[in-house]
């Protein structure tokens, strides 16, 4: 059974490119195409794909935007946000909204075929390039404290230090100070960078991040 | 200057009626009091009509002896001049006796003191003698002619007063003010300063023209300026240009270059191209990557996921771009919307800018909290600092605009940028901003 694609992009050369990738693999069926965010959505509740390749700026409605909707309406539809920009406050925008993955328009064939069948699969899928600056090195989740973790999952979900030390009933220098230990430990410069390698190295779910 | 002018030659009109008045009343009373005398004297009349009996000499001459009962005096003389009799007193009339004097009309004259008198001559029995009248001025309207002097004395003084007055207001105001219209019309704001003050103008006057001085000042100030402005405006636009070609040509422009001859070797080589398209595949990606930088330098695209990510964002590529500790913290539910964020990124990265570039700091940080309806952004960091009481305009004309900027962009906003510092201690930016979208 190939994977049901629907494809959304308001550049129609880079529309057209991206979508001769995709009829050329067997594993792909492109169901439809579509030029705004709109007409995604109506695409989306319409063909029902298993997968829905959204870019982030289009008319009308976002790709974010779009993924919320997907997310909201509990449609079995996995949403990748295809996009011209690497800015990392993206890849957390877009996994906030439930997208499962984060592939750049400069992407190979190979790569997004295989973003699509990980995320198919249910799996995470951030583009190297985006990813690149998370280093590849093996990671043990047991290496947080309970603690770090907690403090991790809430400022995953775009919670300010003020507002993760409220929760947690400590003090903002408190979660300034597991903020340090958690970026020392994964090995990242800043919050963005270390809640990416938490999600990659599977100390903090797709799922977690999702919960209200 | 017409109203004195007119007062004086009505009050001179005036004075010259009431002396001719007082002249006329004077004279025929002289010449009554002279007549009626001659009369008495006449040995031709017969009083009480007794027939055959004229006055007796007694009663005739009696008034020589008592003086008339009326003021004035009498004298009798003869053909040739001379007193024959007086009534007591009449000695004066001796000293102003003018033996020319017309006779039966009365006349002015004027003893050796100065004193009117008003004679009057009438014959006695056709020319048998004369009766002499004569009465003071004083004596008889006594008040009358003081104030008949005194008061074109007064209206005399009041009229050089009022000369005096309407001089004064002329030099003092009406003239300062004419000038001072005439300065008004031909000021032209924003080029000239009017003149200095007029040293004889009232201080009111002195003090509309100071408030001139300053406006033309300050309009000259603003034009100076928004002349500095526009210079600037271009300045900037000029460098950021130049900037922008220098990137593409080193950047893009480069890549594209060899990424061109990978493909002109491709096609020479004829077989075997698959390493070279892969070197050719890297090398547009490459180029990719660096119009995606230019792009994001020129404008943020991430503006729009809001405040709290934008600045999230910025602070992680300016801590990867300088390699030192940036960082902010925003509560995501603040907002401001993407023309009033993306001026916060801007001084955010102008502030992380100075403080590496000026102040070798290793830590910046960024900070916000919320008041009532404002905004307050910190931004602090551990740089060398400077002295901050110096003044943004005088920075911004020695060449270093990024203060006077921010404090623009900030008022621009409505809000109002502060720094504190001192040396070696690092440096505080306080930005407060008012949450209300500016109407």
């Amino acid at each position: 059974m190939p994977i049901k694609i629907v494809l959304a992009d308001d550049h129609p050369l880079t529309r057209a490119g991206i979508a001769e990738y995709l009829k050329r693999e067997k594993s792909l069926e492109l169901l439809g195409e579509a030029e705004d965010g709109l007409k995604a959505w109506q695409l989306i509740q319409d063909l029902k794909p298993d997968v829905a390749l959204l870019d982030i700026r289009m008319p009308g409605l976002d790709g974010v935007a779009v993924a919320q909707k997907v997310k909201e309406t509990g449609l079995s539809t996995a949403t990748i946000m295809l996009t011209s920009y690497d800015a990392q406050q993206y890849v957390m925008a877009s996994l906030r909204s439930g997208a499962r993955g984060f592939v750049l328009k400069t992407v190979s064939p190979k790569e997004l075929t295989a973003a699509i069948a990980t995320v198919a699969r249910g799996g995470l899928y951030l583009d190297p390039e985006v990813a690149s600056v998370m280093g590849e090195r093996e990671f043990d989740p047991e290496q947080l404290s309970t603690r770090e973790r907690e403090v991790l999952v809430l400022a995953a979900k775009g919670l300010s230090s003020k507002e993760v030390a409220s929760k947690l009933f400590i003090s903002e220098r408190t979660v300034q100070t597991h903020l340090a230990s958690i970026y020392d430990k994964l090995g990242s410069k800043n919050k963005t960078e270390a809640l990416l390698l938490a999600l990659k190295y599977g100390v903090v779910t797709l799922e977690e991040l999702l919960e209200d | 200057m017409l109203p004195p002018v007119a007062v004086l030659m009505v009050a001179a009109f005036a004075h010259f009626s009431q002396e001719k008045a007082m002249e006329a009343a004077v004279s025929s009373y002289v010449q009554d009091l002279a007549e009626s005398m001659a009369y008495r004297l006449s040995t031709e009349v017969r009083l009480w009509n007794i027939p055959g009996e004229p006055f007796s000499a007694a009663i005739r001459y009696r008034i020589f002896s008592w003086g008339p009962s009326i003021p004035g005096w009498v004298a009798y003389i003869n053909d040739e001049g001379k007193i024959i009799m007086s009534s007591p007193g009449a000695i004066n009339i001796a000293a102003i006796w003018q033996q020319n004097l017309p006779i039966g009309s009365a006349a002015r004259v004027n003893d050796k003191d100065g004193r009117q008198y008003t004679l009057a001559v009438y014959p006695v029995d056709r020319g048998r003698g004369y009766v002499v009248a004569a009465v003071s001025w004083d004596q008889l309207l006594g008040s009358l002619v003081k104030i008949g002097r005194l008061w074109p004395v007064l209206i005399v003084m009041v009229s050089l007063g009022s000369f005096w007055a309407i001089r004064l207001l002329w030099r003092r105001l009406i003239s300062p003010l004419k000038g001072l219209a005439a300065e008004i019309d031909d000021l032209r704001m924003g080029k000239d300063i009017p003149n200095t003050v007029d040293p004889q103008a009232v201080k009111e006057i002195d003090s509309v023209h100071n408030a001139l001085i300053r406006f033309a000042k300050a309009a000259i100030d603003r034009d100076n300026l928004r002349n500095r402005y526009v210079r600037d405006i271009v300045l900037v636009q000029e460098a950021e240009r130049l900037d922008m070609a220098r990137e593409i040509h080193d950047g893009p422009l480069q890549d594209i270059t060899a990424l061109l001859q990978q493909i002109h070797m491709s096609l020479e080589e004829g077989e075997d191209t698959h390493e070279r398209i892969k070197k050719t595949e890297r090398l547009a990606r490459v180029v990719v990557r660096e119009l995606r930088g230019l792009c994001d330098e020129l404008a943020p695209p991430w503006v729009d996921l809001g405040l709290s990510h934008a600045m999230t964002e910025l602070a992680e590529r300016l801590s990867q771009n300088y390699d030192i500790h940036v960082s902010v913290d925003i509560d995501e539910s603040f907002e401001l919307g993407a023309e009033r964020t993306l001026s916060l990124l801007r001084i955010f990265q102008e502030a992380v800018s100075n403080a590496v570039r000026h102040g070798d700091a290793t830590e910046v940080r960024g900070y916000m909290h919320k008041e009532d309806d404002n905004l307050f952004f910190e931004i602090e960091d551990n740089g060398r600092g400077f002295d901050s009481s110096v003044d943004h305009e005088v920075l911004r004309l020695e060449g270093h605009r990024g203060l006077a900027n921010m404090t623009e962009r900030m008022s621009l906003m409505g809000g109002t940028f502060e720094v504190y510092s001192t040396v070696g201690e690092g440096t505080r930016i306080l930005c407060v901003l008012n949450q209300k979208p500016l109407v």
